[in-house]
């Protein structure tokens, strides 16, 4: 057996046959766990209707066809405007929550001012309010804001809700920045804010992508909820609220359903397969002497 | 250009004095180093005078103008980090032209600078790597390269080779001593080092709980520490003391007993010491095998051979701390077994009961070379 990583080999040499074994089969029963089902709904979006009402249930498709991610479009002509303001929601959520969260965690990370703690803890409170528990209230200020029935409605309590955990993700990381940096900076001449700019915002990229990347998700898995709450215009509705669409009055199309979640979640997928790139470990190697 | 004063110059953590009122005087184009050991206020003081922490009280002056309350880029002075301090994300290029760039200096004039800088540290061929590509002493160079192209009129070491490894640091050593006849800007130097401090230094500051213990050229301090702890601390290994009683005073020194052995040792006397109990200083590298001036019987009970010397331990009776001895190249010298040692009065030096040295009639300008300045 060939190992290509060296950290493999190094995990190799330092455990028996037996426990390599374990540590993989148990990876295998995790993935599984977690995979299956996505396993299974790609198999159903496989599946002709009928054979999914069929008697034993059959787990692998028979004649198994794409043509659910064809006729998808024609049962529910409005499903392309879902994706897009899910899409359309999601970043720019996600970029209120950056601009917003980038220079917080900066400061917090490197200033120390009275209250800091108690501020800190202020966003590890609200943090832990579960959404639900604020939509009425959410409800009346949307509606005296004007702001019902619009992307905003989605957008605005959507990034409020996810800016608590970003700022701490990234303060953490930018923690870690050693100060040594700034302090270098400030001897050159170099003002706060261009130290910000030109040294700690591109070392703290890797940070800011995770941050992005995780908002990116919340914000696409949270809109279920404020659509529900503070939307109830189809050209606004993004794609968790379309996909109900799929729900008919007789029958529920589960073969389409499930191709439409796949090609719903297809641009978060390409958003986040494209960030990852950006995801260098070790990017301050050679900064200071660790 | 280049004149340092430091005036009673305090700081303060809290309720905690780091530095306790330092002044100091530094001239155009000197080599100062800071030592002491580690809380004694040196990096703290050296921050102080780049500016990255507030002066609690006194005043810094550069050049005859105070700059307490300067930014570090106006005070003319640029500091080398002991942890490098490189931005990782740029090449060593970028990283030299940083301060240039803040500054929007041309673009030709950042090249024709970085390129000047490059030159004198040897990393042309480096300019277009990252700091990760680069071996310690390269990054050290690098952060060096960053101060030289401001042009300052001070340069600023905070521990620039503690970092490295013993032969790289014997090399930087070097380099920067050239690099300080090169550039001809007044350098102050932070280490623990003693070597850093007495090979590269002109005046070495030594630092004891944020007080100066004493200022003077490396071999100054080696021949006339004014205090035990300047005496124990410049030399490695320290200085061993011996407690004596003084059983004289005459014009030429001070005579004194060492269990019922007499030395006189030629040291500026004093009155009204007769009787008292004073402290005898000899350095480990002074004493001789063999019965000397004063000899003592020691049984070693450790013995390291380095080839060039060998260096024993022992400790005598009634004392609790470990006397040593470096004798020159390798001798047969065996643990556990009794030997004789001895040293000569011309060698030794004198404290007082409060630590503070007798002045030793020793001739220091017969032992420095004649500045070429």
């Amino acid at each position: 057996m060939a190992f290509k990583s060296r950290d493999t080999r190094a995990m190799i040499d330092r455990y028996r046959w037996w426990e390599v074994v374990a540590i993989y089969a148990g990876m295998f029963c995790f993935l599984f766990f977690l995979l299956s089902p996505f396993i299974e709904g790609f198999l159903v979006s496989l599946k002709p209707l009928a054979q999914l009402f069929s008697s034993p249930y059959r787990f692998w498709p028979e004649n198994g066809t794409f043509a659910a991610y064809v006729s998808m479009w024609e049962t529910v002509p409005g499903f392309a405007r879902y994706v897009f303001n899910s899409f359309l929601i999601s970043t720019i959520s996600t970029c209120i929550v950056l601009l917003l969260v980038v220079p917080a965690a900066y400061a917090f990370a490197r200033f120390d001012y009275r209250g800091m703690g108690l501020v800190l803890g202020g966003f590890l409170a609200v943090s832990m309010f579960s959404g639900a528990v604020l939509l009425i209230p959410l409800f009346r200020l949307m509606r005296t804001m004007g702001l019902l029935n619009t992307y905003f409605a989605m957008i605005i309590p959507g990034a409020a809700f996810l800016i608590p955990s970003a700022i701490w993700l990234l303060r953490t990381y930018m923690m870690r920045i050693p100060t040594e940096l700034n302090e270098a900076a400030y001897m050159d001449g170099a003002s706060q804010f261009y130290t910000f700019r030109r040294v700690i915002l591109p070392i703290a990229r890797p940070g800011i992508i995770v941050v992005a990347i995780v908002t990116f998700i919340g914000a696409y898995s949270q809109q279920f909820i404020f659509a529900l709450t503070f939307n109830s215009k189809t050209e606004y509705m993004p794609l968790p609220i379309g996909l109900y669409a799929y729900f008919g009055k007789q029958e529920v199309i589960w073969n389409e359903l499930m191709a439409a979640s796949f090609v719903g979640i297809a641009p978060a997928l390409v958003i986040i397969f494209f960030l990852q790139r950006y995801l260098v470990g070790g990017l301050t190697a050679g900064a200071v002497k660790q | 250009m280049g004149q340092l004063s430091l005036k009673t110059v305090i700081k303060t953590f809290g309720d905690f004095q780091v530095v306790k009122g330092v002044s100091l005087d530094v001239t155009e184009g000197e080599f100062v180093v800071f030592v002491g050991p580690s809380g004694c206020g040196k990096s703290t003081l050296l921050r102080m005078i780049a500016g990255l922490e507030h002066t609690t009280a006194g005043d810094i002056v550069i050049d005859g103008k105070r700059v307490n309350d300067l930014p570090p880029v106006k005070r003319g002075i640029a500091m080398v980090f002991q942890s490098y301090a490189l931005y990782p994300h740029m090449t060593v290029f970028e990283n030299i032209a940083f301060p240039l760039r803040v500054e929007k200096a041309p673009e030709e004039v950042i090249r024709k600078k970085v390129a000047e800088a490059a030159a004198i540290l040897h990393l042309e061929t480096r300019l277009q790597q990252k700091p990760g590509q680069l071996s310690g002493g390269q990054r050290q160079r690098v952060a060096i390269g960053r101060a030289i192209v401001r042009q300052p009129e001070i340069f600023l070491f905070d521990e620039p080779l503690s970092n490295l490894d013993a032969a790289l640091r014997a090399d930087m050593r070097i380099e920067l001593t050239r690099l300080h006849k090169q550039l001809g800007a007044t350098m102050i130097y932070v280490t623990h080092d003693q070597v850093e401090a007495m090979t590269m230094a002109d005046r070495i500051v030594v630092l004891n709980a944020g007080y100066i213990a004493q200022v003077g050229a490396p071999l100054e301090l080696y021949h006339k520490p004014q205090n035990t702890f300047v005496a124990g601390f410049i030399g490695n290994p320290r200085m061993n003391f011996l407690p004596v009683t003084c059983t004289g005073v005459s014009a030429a020194g001070v005579e004194v007993d060492y269990q019922g052995q007499r030395l006189h040792l030629p040291v500026a006397p004093r009155p009204g010491i007769e009787g008292a109990t004073l402290s005898l200083g000899i350095r480990p590298e002074h004493i001789t095998l063999g019965a000397g001036e004063a000899t003592l019987r020691i049984t070693p009970s450790v013995v390291e051979q380095l080839g060039q010397q060998t260096i024993g331990y022992a400790t005598l009776p009634g004392r609790e701390e470990t006397f040593c001895f470096v004798l020159p190249g390798t001798r047969v010298i065996e643990d556990d077994k009794p030997l004789d040692i001895g040293f000569a009065a011309s060698e030794c030096h004198l404290f007082d009961a409060e630590g503070q040295a007798f002045e030793r009639s020793i001739d220091l300008a017969a032992l420095t070379v004649p500045s070429a300045v």
